[in-house]
């Protein structure tokens, strides 16, 4: 029995060592993800600020959202703020079934809309990266380091336009903290972006000096003397000698019209970048928001650009998806063909005699009878993913073409209305000269006169499809009211009034519920 | 730690390695065979009753039929014993044949329930903790350990997950406590917690149990039973244990077998092809260019996928003493068709068990291993819808072109071009079933390898104090390998597909507590503190390339990842009980888990009970009716922190992958991506009150238990929207929000008739939970409701305050004169003259309100005959199949982007055209599910000894025959309420075999 005492004893103590060893500190293991890190690195940041207007997460096309949505790619930030900016206008109608194309083809939003509730999130995504970049990098005076956050400080600045011109009174915050941010009027929104801007454009490249797709001075200019034009209705003060300077300053840049409209819209519009020497689109293109078939691809960007607009039987257009949903309503084709007589054609460009109707009506009928048929409705052929030298493209699902998000050929337009407004023109430019350039590279006839309503028509001839259209309608004070009803505006085919309150967009009902500082927007 | 944990491993297994060798072998001197059999007072033989030879360790059992034999000296004393009777002992006197009789105590039963960290008499529970040891009868039936549980216990619901082969179940005790976390109960398998999360390619994290070698399952319900489980517990315990040996006992080899043909039940009501020739040529009447793609078949598509399959199960296990250790040895294989073609499953499980009992029984060890192969033929379950949804007018295999150079013969939609040629197949169309099924070769292998050691040690220099060891491990590596051909519609246009997953997991567990036990004058007194640790590490990669097309990216390169977490936890229990009457029981736990910061790690549950047995008080004492009664109450906290993310406290920042670069001039660059983050999150934790009664009579030849309980979590972690700007994400993981769930359950036992030829047992379950959210964000907004249950548009459920979780969120429909639906009109609640979002209102939720099982055994001589039924009642499904038909106009059936589609015959009860956008987000759709399934009936018949066998069972069982229920769509069962494309259940008929040796 000694041996089995002794053994006891053995036993006893091993257990007793076993259960003494304390290993509490293992509770402080780190992530051991070879895809996640815990250090902040500089340039992938940055490069993640531009990202986020081209993609909608981590991985292309889809598969790690960076907001929480369903749907990622039907809710990317680019095509959320193309269906609010075109849906609910005279130039585009959609034939699908989705709860928010349904609601915004007639004008009706709620605060529950996953459009806009997708908008709002994507928006505020870029803005609190924004903020977070800056806040890492503040304090440095490396010269590379200065442009980058310059450039930063604008993606956070056209974001919060964004905001201010579809939400108006919006949450507003610089710093990345849990304190939930006070409200913002919309006109004090736009004094601070107005400063913001100023401030950094110093800062910025020089116009056609920056690597392509980063952003230069021109991006600024063109962006205040958007917020000019429209300053009456973001303030209530009309400023259109502000916005005629900063347009002038866009013409005189180093910026000019690409050879070709169709150029700006094709596979190739990179230029040189594309390998294309025949696609001359980036004289005119001051921020292009890049896509590639292969290294940049998004389910809601240019691939929803073509694809929607497309069905089988119509040209070529490059990629092997055919959606059929956004087509023209009858009143953009009138801004082409004002009589109402469009002939049947696979071009459209040649009977117009404008590049710029790039349309599409055989077996098309003009007007609309029944919303959800694509085939009621003149087509619209505008993007591409073929390219103006011929070659092929990287893809054939997913395109190679850039968003042409602003061109210079905003700057002509924006002058021209500011003159016939009442700004003074600048060293004798006039607002015809202006209209007529465009035209001219359209290669259609010049004009002899030019008033208000003539230059929103061309507004639309040139930009249609291009996601601004709202903007321009409520600023004529056309998008609401009954001075101008459009077809199916309101869901009603031959248009109906609508009460004013529409022309501001109603908060996303889950911010209204997380913060408390928020008060909805009057109507709704 | 992890290397102090290997050393003092190592010594301990050195240690027990020296002791075994050192044990020698029982002297044996003058032993004579000594046979004998055991009876009841009937003179019915008692079956694994105990023969122990005095003072030593040698021993057997008595056998199927009261037989024993064993090797005994003439002189020795035999001890014979058996549960529920009183032991007898009976000196040989040189006998060679013994019979012995026993007779029944009629005290109470000393039976023992395992509860956490050890047993107890089940009398002196005084938690709400059921015990069921699977039916031996029943042996062979199921194929998956949680068929044993589904509708036996009250509280308890198992909602299997679909009809695949191997497919697991959810279980959910006393409703969820948890609106984002897992609501899986926590399940520990001889004393070794396993980890829910599953293995890749695996359906059921179950699967490495053969159900043959579950010996019971004990469910700890209330926070009492589980709060000793602390952390993971929240959503109640389940412990399985595994069949041991016997020491002495000669070897004992049992077979255990069945074959098996499963059909489907029923399809769902669509259009053949001439009923929708006949249709499409009244909508698109003169139109002969789309008449024109219509075919002129009757494909039933539905019975395309279908077939009847086929399946066997096997099983061997052998059990004994050798020496002084018990064993217990099993494999098991099984083979089973889906009835979806093309899915299968292979399973080989094996076990083996030692518990030897060493240094006068002072020192018992249990050592467990159990390891699974399993290989899986997934058939893609989206050939369910595509079946209610292909044009019947088509063939499955055509001749024509494109067919015969695209699609190797199987008709698809086809897109042309402008000169007509071939462009690419369709890939808005619906998919031809037949070949999602043909073309996809989705297979997975995998193994699991769990194994524990069990180490109990009585001090030798204080009796009363006894110490516990546990070491255990699970290893599991999954691959699952996914090949799809470049002819399929899904990957036209990628060439195909060809790519793998694979899932490694290693998790380890190390839990020690010191227990000491003090019997005086009438009082019990118990008290144990132990510490535990686990470790859980993940890893696993994937990768997939295009098979005919270099060019197509699916991803440029291998993804691999990888995480762990830890959880540390120190719990202590105390047990007092007075004279056998009055009994009370504290626990204590306090958890640190690696998922959260530092600040919020800890966080301390404790629970308290008291139970009153009645029967031994003095008004009951003598009463020869009640047998036994005993009330319970008991209050308990625990926490939750399976929450799906383990840093979500850290700030990360998450690197891009393919097709997510940005550009800046011609190279193209990686983005880094700062993830929300909340340095803020902490435990759930639920506080549950329970109260319960139990009482039998005659005998315990009938009882019943009732149990109230109240449970309530607050801290509940959801994904739920913070104001924009203060995080990277519009949604994160938060504490946010407050529910309950409050019911009752009631079981009845009872064996009806008792006789010698005749017995008849029923069992009787009834559960009523009911959940209701009480917080849901930071403010107090009125109105405000969390959209959950995504289907093809929008959602249809949604959480809110003062509903439950879940309900379905949906438009009230208007009908006509007539009693059919308006399409797109719907009351305007609010009286605005508008029809909108705020129009909507909670109707009805998934939950049941009433859930009952039912199970009767009668046995007549040799014949057995069982059946076992479940219910549920108020369990509403949104039926998503009929909704996304329901477009019975032009375009519901020639789509506009250029295919035919099917319909549903139910859709023609409503005629609904989808116009107005949101058609489906009606209340119609929620159609009441409640049912009455009979699980399965029956039949078996035993019988004795033919040749060297020693006795059997034959059997024949048909599973799901029956479904009484008022939903139209193919089956009530969705435990989420949505009810899309699910993998039916089939008819199941069973052959069995039992054979013992």
């Amino acid at each position: 029995m000694r041996k089995n005492k002794k053994i006891n004893l053995y036993i006893s103590l091993i257990l007793l060592g076993i259960g003494l060893n304390s290993c509490v500190q293992d509770l402080d293991i780190q992530p051991i993800d070879p895809s996640t890190v815990q250090t902040f690195n500089e340039p992938q940041v940055f490069a993640k600020v531009y990202a986020a207007w081209a993609l909608t997460g981590q991985q292309g096309a889809a598969g790690n959202n960076d907001i929480d949505i369903d749907d990622e790619g039907r809710f990317s930030l680019y095509r959320t703020l193309w269906v609010t900016q075109e849906l609910p206008t005279d130039e585009a109608i959609c034939a699908w079934g989705d709860i928010e194309v349904v609601t915004l083809n007639r004008s009706s939003f709620t605060s529950t809309n996953p459009a806009l509730k997708g908008l709002y999130a994507r928006l505020y995504f870029v803005v609190t990266i924004a903020n977070h970049y800056l806040m890492q990098t503040d304090g440095s005076s490396d010269a590379d380091l200065i442009k980058k956050r310059a450039e930063v400080r604008y993606l956070r600045a056209l974001a919060y336009y964004y905001l201010m011109d579809i939400f108006g009174n919006v949450p507003f915050t610089t710093e990345v903290s849990s304190t939930a941010p006070p409200q913002i009027n919309r006109s004090n929104l736009f004094a601070w972006i107005e400063t913001e801007l100023k401030e950094m454009e110093p800062d910025m490249y020089d116009p056609k000096t920056a690597p392509y797709y980063r952003l230069d001075k021109a991006a600024v200019w063109l962006l205040l003397s958007r917020m000019y034009l429209n300053a009456e209705v973001y303030t209530g003060t009309a400023r259109w000698n502000d916005a005629a300077a900063y347009a002038k300053r866009v013409i005189d840049s180093e910026y000019t019209l690409a050879s070709k409209y169709k150029y700006l819209f094709m596979a190739d519009n990179a230029g040189s970048i594309d390998g294309s020497s025949v696609n001359d689109a980036p004289n005119e293109i001051i921020y292009p928001i890049a896509a590639d078939g292969i290294k940049t691809k998004n389910w809601g960007s240019t691939i929803f650009l073509i694809d929607a607009t497309r069905t089988d039987g119509m040209p070529t257009w490059g990629t092997t998806g055919g959606w059929g949903g956004n087509r023209a309503r009858a009143s953009l084709v009138k801004k082409f063909f004002p009589d109402g007589n469009v002939p049947e054609s696979t071009d459209l460009t040649v009977e117009a005699n404008d590049d710029r109707a790039l349309l599409f009506s055989a077996g098309r009928t003009l007007q609309i009878s029944d919303v959800t048929k694509f085939k009621e409705g003149i087509s619209v052929q505008k993007f591409w993913n073929i390219r103006a030298d011929g070659g092929t493209t990287n893809d054939i699902e997913f395109p190679d073409t850039d968003i042409p998000f602003m061109r210079a050929a905003e700057a002509y337009l924006t002058y021209a209305e500011s003159v016939v407004r009442g700004a003074s023109p600048i060293s004798g430019y006039s607002a015809l000269q202006a209209i007529n350039k465009l035209r001219e590279r359209a290669g259609a006839n010049q004009l002899t006169t030019v008033d208000k309503d003539v230059i929103l028509d061309e507004w639309s001839r040139e930009f249609y499809f291009e996601g601004r259209r709202r903007t321009d309608l409520i600023r004529y004070g056309y998008f609401t009211g009954n001075n101008y009803n459009w077809d199916w505006k309101g869901g009603v085919a031959n248009g109906t009034s609508l009460p004013s309150y529409l022309n501001l967009m109603p908060l996303p009902a889950d911010d209204l519920n997380a913060n408390s500082n928020l008060t909805q927007n009057p109507g709704y | 730690m992890v290397l102090k944990f290997k050393k003092s491993m190592k010594t301990v297994l050195l240690s027990m390695i020296g002791l075994l060798m050192a044990v020698s072998a029982i002297a044996q001197t003058g032993q004579t065979n000594v046979k004998g059999t055991v009876r009841d007072v009937n003179g019915e033989p008692i079956i694994g009753a105990t023969i122990l030879l005095q003072g030593t360790t040698v021993g057997t059992a008595t056998d199927m039929n009261g037989n024993f034999t064993l090797q005994a000296p003439g002189n020795g004393v035999l001890e014979v014993s058996y549960i529920g009777y009183k032991s007898e002992i009976v000196p040989i006197e040189n006998r060679t044949n013994i019979q012995i009789v026993l007779h029944e105590d009629t005290e109470v039963l000393e039976e023992v329930v395992v509860i956490g960290y050890g047993t107890v008499r089940k009398n002196d529970a005084t938690g709400s903790v059921i015990a069921i040891k699977p039916d031996q009868m029943n042996k062979g039936l199921t194929v998956n350990a949680q068929d044993m549980i589904t509708g036996k216990i009250a509280g308890v619901v198992v909602t299997p997950n679909g009809g695949a082969p191997g497919d697991g179940a959810t279980i959910r005790i006393r409703g969820g406590s948890s609106l984002n976390a897992s609501n899986d109960p926590l399940i520990v398998v001889d004393g070794l917690a396993i980890d829910n999360n599953g293995i890749q390619g695996v359906s059921n994290f179950l699967s490495t149990i053969n159900p043959n070698d579950i010996e019971s399952f004990t469910v700890l319900k209330d926070a009492s039973a589980t709060a000793i489980y602390g952390s993971r517990a929240s959503n109640g315990v389940i412990l399985i244990q595994t069949k041991k040996g016997l020491v002495g006992m000669k070897p004992k080899l049992s077979y255990n077998g069945n074959f098996n043909v499963s059909t489907p039940r029923n399809y769902i009501d669509v259009m053949n092809g001439d009923q929708y020739r006949e249709y499409a040529n009244l909508l698109y009447a003169g139109d002969t260019e789309i008449l024109s793609k219509l075919g002129e078949e009757n494909t039933d598509w539905q019975k395309q996928i279908y077939r009847t399959a086929i399946g066997t199960d096997h099983n061997l296990n052998i059990s004994g003493g050798y020496k002084n250790i018990p064993y217990r040895a099993s494999i098991g294989y099984t083979g089973q068709q889906g009835i979806i073609k093309t899915s299968k499953l292979d399973r080989l499980t094996g076990s083996l068990n030692l518990n030897p009992s060493l240094l006068d029984d002072d020192l018992k060890i249990n050592f467990n291993v159990k390891g699974m192969y399993i290989k899986n033929r997934f058939a893609d379950t989206g050939a369910v819808g595509n079946a209610v949804r292909f044009d019947p007018t088509h063939p499955v295999k055509s001749d024509d072109e494109p067919f015969v150079s695209q699609t190797e013969g199987y008709f698809e939609w086809a897109t042309y071009n402008d000169d007509g040629t071939f462009k690419s197949l369709n890939s808005d169309a619906p998919r031809n079933p037949v070949a999602l099924l043909d073309k996809r070769n989705d297979r997975s292998k995998a193994w699991d390898l769990m194994g524990n050691i069990d180490i109990d040690y009585k001090m030798p220099f204080l009796r009363d104090l006894r110490a516990h060891l546990t070491l255990g491990t699970d290893i599991s590596h999954g691959k699952q390998t996914t090949w799809i051909s470049p002819t399929s519609s899904t990957n036209f246009i990628g060439g195909g597909y060809d790519g793998y997953t694979i899932q490694d997991k290693w998790n380890r567990q190390l839990s020690t507590y010191l227990q000491y036990t003090k019997n005086f004058n009438n009082q019990n007194f118990d008290i144990m503190g132990g510490y535990e640790w686990q470790r859980f590490h993940r890893e696993g990669s994937y990768y997939g390339e295009s098979i005919t097309k270099p060019d197509y990216i699916y991803q440029s390169d291998v993804i691999n990842w990888a995480t762990h977490n830890q959880l540390v936890s120190f719990f202590g229990r105390a047990n007092y009980s007075i004279m056998d009457k009055y009994m009370f029981t504290a626990t204590v736990r306090s958890d640190g888990s690696s998922r959260f910061s530092p600040e919020n790690r800890w966080s301390v549950f404790p629970s308290f009970a008291f139970a009153w047995r009645m029967k031994n008080e003095v008004f009951l004492a003598d009463n020869n009716l009640i047998s036994d009664m005993k009330l319970r109450l008991g209050y308990g906290k625990t926490g939750q922190q399976d929450i799906g993310s383990d840093f979500p406290y850290l700030p990360v920042y998450t690197i891009n992958r393919d097709g997510a670069y940005y550009p800046f001039g011609d190279e193209y660059y990686p983005t880094s991506r700062p993830d929300a983050y909340n340095p803020n999150l902490k435990w759930e934790e639920t506080t549950t009150y329970n109260a319960g009664f139990d009482i039998s009579i005659l005998n315990n030849r009938f009882s019943a238990s009732l149990d109230y309980y109240y449970r309530e979590t607050n801290d509940l972690i959801n994904v739920t929207p913070i104001p924009a700007g203060t995080n990277f994400r519009n949604k994160v993981l938060q504490n946010i929000g407050s529910l309950n769930n409050k019911g009752v359950e009631l079981m009845l036992n009872g064996r009806l008739i008792d006789n010698k030829d005749l017995s008849w047992d029923l069992n009787y379950n009834l559960t009523t939970n009911r959940n209701e959210i009480t917080k849901l964000t930071t403010g107090d907004q009125q109105g405000y409701y969390v959209p959950t249950g995504g289907i093809f548009q929008g959602s249809v459920q949604a959480h809110a305050v003062g509903f439950p979780a879940n309900s379905f969120y949906v438009y009230q429909q208007v009908y006509n004169s007539e009693g059919k639906p308006i399409e797109g009109l719907y009351v305007d609640r609010n009286g605005d003259h508008k029809i909108n979002e705020e129009d909507k209102y909670f109707f009805h939720k998934s939950s049941p309100d009433y859930i009952m099982g039912l199970s009767s055994k009668l046995i007549y001589k040799k014949i057995d005959f069982g059946i076992s039924a479940r219910a549920n009642i108020g369990n509403y499904v949104y039926n998503a199949v009929a909704a996304e038909r329901m477009n019975v106009g032009p375009n519901g059936v020639w789509s506009p982007l250029g295919f035919f589609e099917n319909k549903v015959m139910s859709a023609f009860d409503t005629n609904f055209t989808g116009g107005s956008g949101i058609t489906f987000m009606s209340d119609y759709y929620v159609q009441n599910a409640s049912f009455l399934r009979i699980d399965n009936i029956t039949v078996g018949y035993s019988f004795d000894k033919i040749g060297f066998i020693s006795g059997g069972r034959i059997s024949a069982t048909v599973q799901n025959p029956f479904v009484f229920t008022k939903y139209k769509g193919l089956d009530p069962e969705v435990f989420s309420g949505i009810d899309g494309n699910i993998y039916p259940k089939p008819v199941m008929t069973v052959l069995g075999l039992t054979l013992n040796f």
